[in-house]
Parts: structure tokens; C-alpha cells; sequence
């Protein structure tokens, strides 16, 4: 049986995700942020409220404020926060849960992929606190020495008011 | 109305406060009736609907509002209530209508609230009906440099009056320029929290090196920030100070400098401090020179919900708080500008924000304590510096000697019991304006 090459994508990109979530889960922040780019973009943001004729107003665009809108300094600088001992919102840690299916993956002409993924991301928090968080992600994927990483991550989350105390995790 | 209780919930002498007031349900009741039915409320910004017709949905307490720019530019604050049975006419977060449709019978209104169309107004209601007194329910709407306040209270004072010296330092922050401020957001989300923590804690910089010390080590390191230390908050020359009713802390600036935002790093100082430079005449000749050059806006409240600048903090029962986080950017500002401020604000106060993401179990724990069978008879202990507050010759309401305080938290409890035991807006003090208001900038911007 031949393997057509989105198929092959598919089968690359498949254990990529999977390694991802194992990293975030099991709370190796270093070695995630390692799955990014120099000049990532990690955005995440605002769904609003609109009617279907006017969906185009639905997710907010970059230059309005977002829930997330970090650069690789920033993404460090909240992976550094967890170091410290003090970060409290996380000290004792959530244990999370990040289940990622509906891999759709598509080559560029810049030899980038566009790779889409839906989550469900369960967190529990301390003595009786848990949320479902559930959403889209729509990276941009580079190859770098070799390896594939994450030059931009749009993440659409399906809420509007979020219903969670704090957003602490990565998705 | 029955008999109205008396709250006595801060003992001024000791600054021991009720634990109850955070977690009761009928003191909750209460509060929506005398305080969020009552008090002129932050609403939303007229740069959220800057064209006629454009309407933002927001909330006066847990009411919902339909914020409106009519026909004719005019603004209302509208209750999203159809008169008819009460179903909702607005279900999006904002957009531009001229027409409000209810969904359930069909009843339309105007963006100013008029009822227009009843279906069956003859064949049904064989023309008894009389619309010109079933409008939306319209709340007084007043502006202040742009930021959109409501009440529902026919008696209270103007935006001005309850606003009052507040001003004198709220116009530091946003009544500096020409261009007036553009509002981006919000974003929005739950807390376990009672409102009123929130809301104290916008003069609370005693937490500040230790519920955020992780934030602040890290921003140092990446950004470039000073260090944050207590040693340094108790050796502030920053001012606490409570003004007619509003929590506000501020810095004293002779050096010239620029307003200190979450963002700002060594790479991008010099350009805020070029803005500043360049912009200063301007808000000379707006502010006078005193505040222009001496008096920069820190964290505050606006009594009762508005926090950390232009934010909400919208009650959701006792145990729960609705933020709404906003940004507001000078319009006019450099473009690098707007986004340090734009990215410095999310990624640091926020649901997300490093700093914020430290404050909330902190404060859920604080409601969660009164509701303890045994804590909450044990009091609150506010009494930090107490007897070290007055007035001052160049700052305006009742200052206290030391950047780090419990006099505003204490003041506001105070106000929130002269709310609470108020039967009507006559029994309720507001403070003469007595600041003065050099350079040319008004209420209106």
C-alpha cells in the first residue's frame, strides 16, 4: 500500500502532537517551549457574541485585545514564573489533561505547513476545582534543523466568558 | 420596603470588618438594591460605539444594558428587557442597529429605547395598548473624558458631584491628551470571589511583593524592571488616598519620567519616555503643570465595581465576580505604544496575566473564609496605619502618611455602609469639589 504524501504528513505531524501533549501534561514546560520558533506568535483570542451574517466579527483580530497574545519572551517569562517556587497559582500545579485529535495538516508553498488540531483539555486544581476547556488550534509549522516547530499557534477557545478562575495552563 | 437593617460592618477604631458582608446572601440582596441600583456605574466607553446605531452589551450590576449611540449620536444606557415578558433583546456583544427585536412575540424597539411595532396591536390588543409607556427602561447616562457611567437612581447627584476631587487625579491617566482614549476588549471571566476584595485590593499594595514576587522576579530578568521588594513599597514616597467615596493610590514625580505600564522594558522605555516628552506641553496645557508633571494615576477603584483603571468587577451572586478587562490606549499614541500597552496589559493583569493569575485563590479564600462556621466570627483585621491619615496641602481628600495603608480599604467599607444604611440619595454625603482644576481639560474630555 503507498503512502500519498499528506498521508505522510499526517503520520509525521500525528506523534508530534501527542509528544506535545505528554510534555505539557507531565509539566515539562523547558522542553515544550523548545517546540517552538525564535519568532513565534502564541495567540489566543477573544470569541465574541455576534449574529451568523456577521461571523467574520466573531474571533477578534490581532491588534484588538486578546486573551493571549505572546511572543517567545513572554512564553519564557511564564515558564520562568513556575520556576521560581512563588508562583502561587500554579504552586501546588494543576494536573491537566490535554487530548488532541481532528489532525488536519497542509503543506505551503514556503515549504511551511499549516496544521490544524481540536483539544479538550481537562484541569483539576487543588481540592474540588476542574474545568473543561475545549477549542481549535491553527499552527504554523517550520521546519528548523530538522525538526519541526511551532511558528505561530492561533488557539480558539469555545467560550466567551470564560467560566475558569484563572487561564495557568497552556494549551 | 420593610425596615431597612443597619450595617455597622467596620469598627473605625479598631478596622475590624464584618466577615459576613463577603459571603451572605442577604446582604448580597441588599447590596443590588442600595448599592448597583443606586450608584452612578462604569458601564463602557464611548470609543465602543463610536458610530450612530452601534450598540454594546454590558451590565449595571447584574442587570444587562444595551449601551446605544442613537440616530442622532446621542448615547443610552437601555435595559435588555422586553416589556412585554421580559425576554432579552440583545443577545450579541455588540454590533450597529437601529432596531431591537424581541425574539419571543416580536415586540421591536428604537436604539433609543421607543417601542416601535407590537404585532396585533389592533387585531389583539384591540388598540388599548399604549406603547409610548412600555419603552426599554432607560438609565441616566453621563461621560466622563469619554468613559460611559449610568445610574438607575433619579436622585443622585451629577456624574461630576459623584465623581467629585477623584477627577483631580483620574484625569492623569485619562484626560491627558486632545485625542481622548480608545478601548480595546474585554475579556471575560469567573472568579470565586465575593466583589468587594476585588475592588480593595486596588489600593492594597502591601500584597504586591509577595502574591506577585514569581511576576516581578521574572519581569526584572526579561524586562529589565526594578526589583520589587517590600523594604521598597514601605519606603515609597507614592501616595494612598481616598477621595469622595473612590480608592486611589498615585505617584509623586518630580523626575520627569513616564507613567510606569506593565510592558515597558529596557528596549522600549526610551520610547515612552520620548511620548511622554513630547506630549507634555499638551498635557500642561490641559492638566496645569502641577499634575501634569507631579501626579500619576496608580492602581484604583471607582466606587462601587470600577477597578484597576477602565475594568469591571460585576457581581455574580456573593460567592462569584464577572471581570471585564479592558485596555485603554490614547488614541493619538505611536503604534509601538499602543501594542506594549495592549500585550503588557494581557500578559500580565487579565485571566491570563502573569501578576493576576497569583491574585485569585488568594481572594477566593478570603470568601471562602465567610462562610466558615468558625471564621467568620472573627473579624477582618484592617488596621494598618490607622491615625495616619489626613489632609494634605497640595493633594486633594483624606491622604495617608504612607504609600502602604489600609485607609482607603477601611474608607470604603465606610462608604459602602453609608450606601447600604442610606434610605435614599439625601442621606448619603458627597464631598464639595475643592481641588482645582488647572488647564483646560473638563469633564467631557
Amino acid at each position: 500500500m503507498t503512502v500519498t504524501p499528506g498521508q505522510a504528513l499526517w503520520l509525521e505531524l500525528t506523534p508530534f502532537y501527542i509528544r506535545e501533549a505528554w510534555l505539557l501534561d507531565e509539566r515539562k514546560f523547558n522542553e515544550w517551549l523548545e517546540l517552538f520558533t525564535d519568532d513565534v506568535l502564541y495567540f489566543m483570542p477573544r470569541r465574541k457574541n455576534v449574529l451568523r451574517r456577521e461571523s467574520h466579527r466573531e474571533v477578534t483580530p490581532l491588534g484588538d485585545l486578546a486573551l493571549i497574545e505572546d511572543d517567545r519572551r513572554y512564553l519564557e517569562m511564564r515558564v520562568a514564573r513556575l520556576d521560581t517556587g512563588m508562583a502561587w497559582g500554579e504552586d501546588p500545579p494543576s494536573r491537566t489533561r490535554h487530548l488532541i485529535g481532528n489532525l488536519e495538516a497542509e503543506p505551503m508553498d514556503n515549504g511551511e505547513v499549516k496544521a490544524r488540531t481540536a483539544f479538550l483539555v481537562y484541569r483539576s486544581h487543588l481540592e474540588t476545582d476542574h474545568q473543561l476547556l475545549a477549542g481549535g488550534r491553527e499552527d504554523v509549522l517550520r521546519r528548523v534543523g530538522g525538526a519541526w516547530k511551532i511558528a505561530r499557534r492561533t488557539i480558539l477557545l469555545d467560550a466567551n466568558v470564560l467560566l475558569d478562575k484563572n487561564l495557568s495552563i497552556f494549551l | 420596603m420593610g425596615a431597612t437593617r443597619t450595617y455597622a460592618i467596620i469598627d473605625p477604631a479598631t478596622g475590624e470588618v464584618d466577615r459576613r458582608i463577603f459571603s451572605d446572601q442577604a446582604v448580597y440582596d441588599e447590596e443590588m438594591e442600595k448599592i448597583f441600583a443606586r450608584a452612578w456605574l462604569m458601564v463602557g466607553h464611548e470609543s465602543l460605539v463610536p458610530q450612530v446605531n452601534d450598540f454594546f452589551h454590558t451590565y449595571m450590576g447584574e442587570d444587562p444594558v444595551i449601551l446605544t449611540r442613537d440616530g442622532q449620536g446621542r448615547l443610552h444606557a437601555l435595559l435588555n428587557m422586553c416589556r412585554h415578558r421580559g425576554n432579552r433583546v440583545v443577545r450579541c456583544d455588540d454590533g450597529n442597529a437601529t432596531r431591537f427585536f424581541c425574539t419571543y412575540h416580536g415586540w421591536s424597539y428604537a436604539n433609543d429605547g421607543s417601542l416601535q411595532h407590537v404585532p396585533g396591536t389592533s387585531e389583539a390588543y384591540y388598540d388599548k395598548l399604549d406603547r409610548s409607556k412600555l419603552g426599554l427602561v432607560e438609565a441616566r447616562v453621563d461621560t466622563y473624558a469619554g468613559i460611559v457611567f449610568a445610574t438607575w437612581a433619579a436622585d443622585a447627584p451629577s456624574l461630576e458631584a459623584y465623581l467629585g476631587d477623584a477627577r483631580w487625579y483620574l484625569d492623569t491617566l485619562f484626560n491627558r491628551r486632545d485625542c481622548g482614549m480608545q478601548a480595546l476588549g474585554p475579556m471575560k471571566w469567573l472568579e470565586p470571589v465575593n466583589w468587594k476584595t476585588m475592588v480593595d485590593n486596588c489600593s492594597d499594595n502591601y500584597h504586591v511583593p509577595t502574591t506577585h514576587l514569581s511576576s516581578a522576579r521574572v519581569q526584572t530578568r526579561f524586562l529589565g524592571r526594578p526589583p520589587l521588594s517590600h523594604k521598597d513599597q514601605f519606603e515609597s514616597p507614592h501616595k494612598h488616598v481616598f477621595v469622595n467615596g473612590h480608592s486611589l493610590t498615585f505617584r509623586e514625580s518630580p523626575d520627569n519620567t513616564p507613567r510606569y505600564v506593565h510592558g515597558m522594558s529596557k528596549e522600549t522605555f526610551a520610547l515612552f519616555q520620548a511620548y511622554h516628552d513630547a506630549t507634555l506641553p499638551e498635557v500642561e496645557r490641559r492638566l496645569g503643570p502641577f499634575r501634569a508633571r507631579h501626579v500619576q494615576l496608580g492602581n484604583h477603584s471607582i466606587f462601587p465595581n470600577g477597578v484597576l483603571g477602565f475594568r469591571l468587577a460585576l457581581p455574580r451572586g456573593p460567592l462569584q465576580t464577572e471581570f471585564w478587562h479592558f485596555v485603554l490606549v490614547e488614541k493619538d499614541a505611536p503604534e509601538t505604544i499602543k501594542q506594549v500597552i495592549r500585550i503588557g496589559s494581557q500578559a500580565n493583569n487579565g485571566v491570563a496575566g502573569l501578576f493576576e493569575q497569583d491574585d485569585v485563590d488568594n481572594w477566593r479564600q478570603v470568601t471562602a473564609a465567610s462562610r466558615s462556621r468558625v471564621g467568620r466570627r472573627l473579624p477582618q483585621d484592617m488596621s494598618m496605619g490607622i491615625g495616619h491619615a489626613g489632609s494634605h496641602p497640595d493633594y486633594p481628600g483624606i491622604v495617608s502618611e504612607r504609600y502602604i495603608s489600609e485607609n482607603n480599604q477601611r474608607h470604603f467599607y465606610r462608604r459602602w455602609e453609608e450606601f447600604m444604611n442610606a434610605e435614599s440619595w439625601a442621606d448619603i454625603p458627597i464631598a464639595p469639589i475643592v481641588a482645582r482644576f488647572e488647564g483646560t481639560a473638563t469633564i467631557r474630555g
